[in-house]
């Protein structure tokens, strides 16, 4: 029998027959996540654990087999994190239970495996919230893939990325004895998880946009706070397309409406055009359409305070910009005064900048960079499409940003990327390009987060790190993974023996 | 998805397997609601299902019923004279649609008229239909199953044997206005059967579209009852109802006679009873479970009755309520508005 089976065995008798499968449609059904730029990956079994102590005899079984796995939330993200080709692909969304919400002390315990939707509507019904909502996928997306991605989401300009509210987790080490631990303050086996700093070092950070390389998140604790009751949108479009105005608008809103600002977010021209082009109900009259949107989410405890804040953001925005409706570019947009949070928004919104043509390759490049590289970062990067203009895929529309996000601090998120057919034959053309254009933004300063495989690697291929960084990265995870069985590919790290310098790409810049 | 792109690229084959799987899902569209994307996600499991169906893998669960509904004109194998039993427990005349004819052709369809606890979906509709004083005729023994469950489980053949022996009838009827208390109905008729009754000329209505309308033209009062109820969207009538769901016109119904207060998921987001695509029929456990989900989304906001328009919910609907042993009582729409016209 092969170790495949006996593993198999081995793991039926554990989690039983009903959650583990090892056929070809289960392992089609499971070969790829929204990240249509990958070929099908087909792992040798999909595994279905409920429990923390299951997941810990999968890794023992896993260790003893030498066989890699490779952990999988909602699977909604774009960047090829997690499918493995062979292997076990561990299903963690049986582990959706909500154990505790702590509505006195605002701090809750989940199991990774429960999608952002299902949490934040139930912690809504008690008037709470996390904050940040997690990713724009989040109605399929879970809690351990938000913590694995460090991702960003509505609700970001105010609390940040998913790890700034996790206050610990429960992970399963990679290692031979399926070690389980706890972070943060519930290190201290006689508290209570609601803080993340002070009874060691923080190892929670050890997990958090660990991309699955450093163990299996089971459970989360993450920080809650009240829901604010009043919220406002109002859009802005600037007088002229100069990414320099932006610059000034970004620090003088960050400056002046601080804890007001909910989310704001700049809509360049360019996308504002191709949208503008793909509308179905049109206005008689064409749009003007002169610089980018900025649409700027306020929100208060108070209906008093929200209207002070509507008033600054107002008086920042008056000089260079007018007052914007989506309806003069589309009939069937609603009006900004007419706007209601609901999760469907939280969740939608963001996704049509993201792949603006489906169905498409969708080689996404979301990075951070600080507000005041904007214009350098838009034209740096302008410089490397015209520069690698023929390398593109063909029909393919590569865009600096498709929306600018601003971040807690001084930074944003620049969300772009370029997109292709969804065919085999632009599938290494896209890959080999998707990995260059990273590069690029690494070179710049460009700081990514949900790095999957393909960002991982570029961000290696760009000899970021340097090679006594590599030498901890590969120490850290050697302590938790000796057998180095979790996430393989990663980071193009293959082995603890393989030597990642050789992957560097040189003589770009 | 990404079986149906296997299948595509020639790196999967159909197996009775992978219908176990495939037909666990009851095609409630829900998912298409979540996502960001424009995609048909049930038709693309019907279009699945027919191909597992033509490769010879379909559920054996479902071979009866759609051999039935060939057969005998109905998916419940029973003798299609059995649809005039709720006619005779009405104490008035009704008009017989094959000899007759009338303004409505009320479309009962086969659970209302075959499933003796639910027929009162069926005389309910008829009373109201009576007091309104609208000229209704119905098919009885005669009427042919819509097909639903057939397209719903991937049976085309099934489907298109009933669609074109209904063509037939409707266009004898020469009725112009169909109405059905029956969700799957509804849908099959309005957005399956769309084109060869535009042919037709005929405009199709949920008796809760139907009286809404009737009502508010003719200004008629109805008592309010002052009750707590709450209302389940039957995805035929809401998601899966193409470009006109119908969301508001029960709710404005019930909000006259009644209280009504709201559950957690409603409208498009609503949750599925789980009897739907086949489910009830092949995962009988598999949709009393999902069918408990909403059963308790339905205590939790204290009513005292959760209502619906769809006899195929009622019936999971009040399983679910009997396995819980739930205090919450089940409701067709039908049955309160009947009381409520006195």
């Amino acid at each position: 029998m092969s170790t495949v089976k006996e593993a198999y065995k081995e793991i039926e008798n554990i989690i039983g027959s009903e959650y583990i499968s090892d056929k070809d449609f289960m392992k089609a059904a499971y070969s790829r996540n929204v990240d249509p730029a990958f070929p099908d990956r087909w792992a040798d079994m999909i595994v279905r654990p409920e429990t923390t102590e299951q997941v810990s005899e999968i890794v023992k079984i896993a260790n003893k087999f030498k066989i890699p796995m490779v952990p999988r939330g909602g699977g909604a993200d774009l960047v090829g994190g997690s499918v493995t080709k062979g292997g076990i692909l561990i299903d963690l969304t049986r582990m959706n239970k909500i154990i505790e919400i702590n509505e006195d002390d605002f701090y809750c315990e989940v199991e990774c495996g429960i999608t952002w939707g299902n949490l934040v509507s139930e912690l809504h019904q008690k008037g709470l919230t996390t904050g940040v909502l997690g990713p724009g996928s989040g109605f399929s997306a879970t809690i351990g893939g938000g913590l694995s991605n460090s991702t960003a989401g509505f609700g970001s300009t105010k609390y940040g990325v998913v790890p700034d509210i996790c206050l610990g987790v429960e992970v399963v080490l990679p290692n031979p004895q399926g070690t389980i631990i706890r972070t943060g303050a519930a290190a201290n086996k006689y508290a209570n998880p609601f803080c993340r700093y002070g009874v060691s070092p923080d190892f929670t950070g050890l997990f958090m946009g660990d991309v699955g390389t450093m163990g299996i998140k089971t459970k989360a604790f993450l920080k809650l706070f009240p829901k604010t009751p009043y919220k406002a949108q109002r859009y802005y479009m600037l007088n002229k397309n100069d990414y320099n105005k932006v610059v000034d608008l970004l620090y003088k809103l960050r400056r002046e409406v601080r804890d007001g600002l909910h989310d704001v977010l700049v809509v360049p021209l360019a996308l504002l055009q191709i949208l503008s082009m793909m509308v179905e109900n049109k206005p008689a009259k064409r749009p003007r359409l002169k610089g980018p949107v900025f649409s700027i989410l306020v929100e208060a405890m108070d209906q008093g305070i929200l209207d002070l804040h509507l008033k600054k953001v107002s008086e920042i925005m008056e000089n260079d910009t007018r007052s914007f409706e989506y309806q003069e570019m589309d009939l069937d947009a609603p009006l900004s005064k007419d706007w209601k949070f609901n999760l469907k928004y939280a969740y939608n919104y963001f996704n049509k900048y993201i792949s603006i043509v489906p169905p498409k390759i969708s080689c996404t490049t979301c990075h951070k960079i600080p507000i005041s590289e904007i214009p350098k970062a838009a034209q740096l990067s302008n410089e490397f499409d015209i520069q690698n203009k023929g390398e593109f895929p063909s029909q393919s529309i590569s865009l600096f940003a498709t929306v600018i996000f601003l971040m807690p601090n001084g930074h944003c998120v620049i969300v772009g990327g370029f997109n292709a057919d969804n065919i085999d034959e632009q599938r290494e053309i896209s890959m080999k390009m998707w990995h260059k254009k990273l590069r690029n933004q690494v070179r710049y300063g460009g700081v990514h987060y949900w790095l999957g495989e393909a960002i991982s690697q570029s961000i290696v291929e760009a000899d970021a790190y340097t090679p006594e960084f590599v030498q901890f990265f590969k120490d850290m995870k050697k302590a938790v993974d000796p057998n180095f069985l979790l996430s393989p590919n990663k980071f193009h790290m293959y082995s603890y023996n393989d030597d990642i310098t050789k992957y560097i790409i040189k003589n770009e810049e | 998805m990404q079986i149906i792109r296997s299948l595509w690229q020639g790196k999967l084959e159909l197996s009775k397997d992978m219908a176990e799987v495939i037909y666990q899902c009851p095609t409630c569209n829900a998912c298409a609601e979540a996502c960001a994307y424009e995609m048909d996600n049930a038709l693309m499991y019907e279009a699945l299902r027919a191909e597992l169906i033509d490769a010879g893998c379909g559920l054996e669960a479902h071979i009866p019923m759609n051999k039935a509904m060939v057969e005998l004109l109905n998916p419940y194998e029973r003798d299609n004279k059995q649809k005039n039993e709720w006619i005779s427990k009405l104490d008035f005349e009704i008009k017989d649609a094959y000899s007759e004819k009338a303004d409505v052709l009320f479309f009962v369809g086969c659970t209302a008229a075959l499933t003796p606890e639910i027929q009162t979906v069926a005389i309910n509709t008829a009373k109201i239909l009576k007091k309104l004083n609208v000229d209704f005729a119905v098919h009885g023994e005669k009427e042919v199953c819509c097909g639903s469950v057939a397209l719903r489980t991937g049976n085309w053949e099934a489907f298109n044997s009933v669609a074109l022996k209904n063509y037939e009838l409707f266009k004898k009827s020469g009725v112009k206005t169909i109405i059905t208390s029956c969700a799957g109905c509804y849908r099959t008729l309005k957005v399956n059967y769309a084109d060869f009754l535009e042919d037709l000329n005929i405009k199709v209505l949920h008796t809760v579209e139907f009286i809404r309308n009737f009502i508010e033209q003719n200004d008629i009062e109805m008592k309010q009852f002052g009750i707590n109820v709450t209302y389940h969207d039957p995805c035929h009538t809401g998601r899966n109802a193409g470009d006109t769901p119908l969301y508001e016109e029960p709710r404005e119904l019930l909000r006259k006679i009644a209280n009504l207060v709201e559950m957690k998921t409603i409208k498009e987001n609503s949750k599925c009873c789980g009897a739907g695509g086949g489910v009830k029929k092949g995962f009988p456990d598999l949709a009393l479970e999902i069918a408990k989900s909403r059963i308790r989304e339905a205590e939790a906001t204290g009513a005292e009755y959760i209502v619906s328009i769809c006899p195929f919910c009622y019936r999971n609907l009040s399983d679910a309520i009997k396995a819980l042993n739930s205090d919450i009582k089940m409701a067709d729409l039908t049955g309160l508005i009947n009381k409520a016209l006195g």
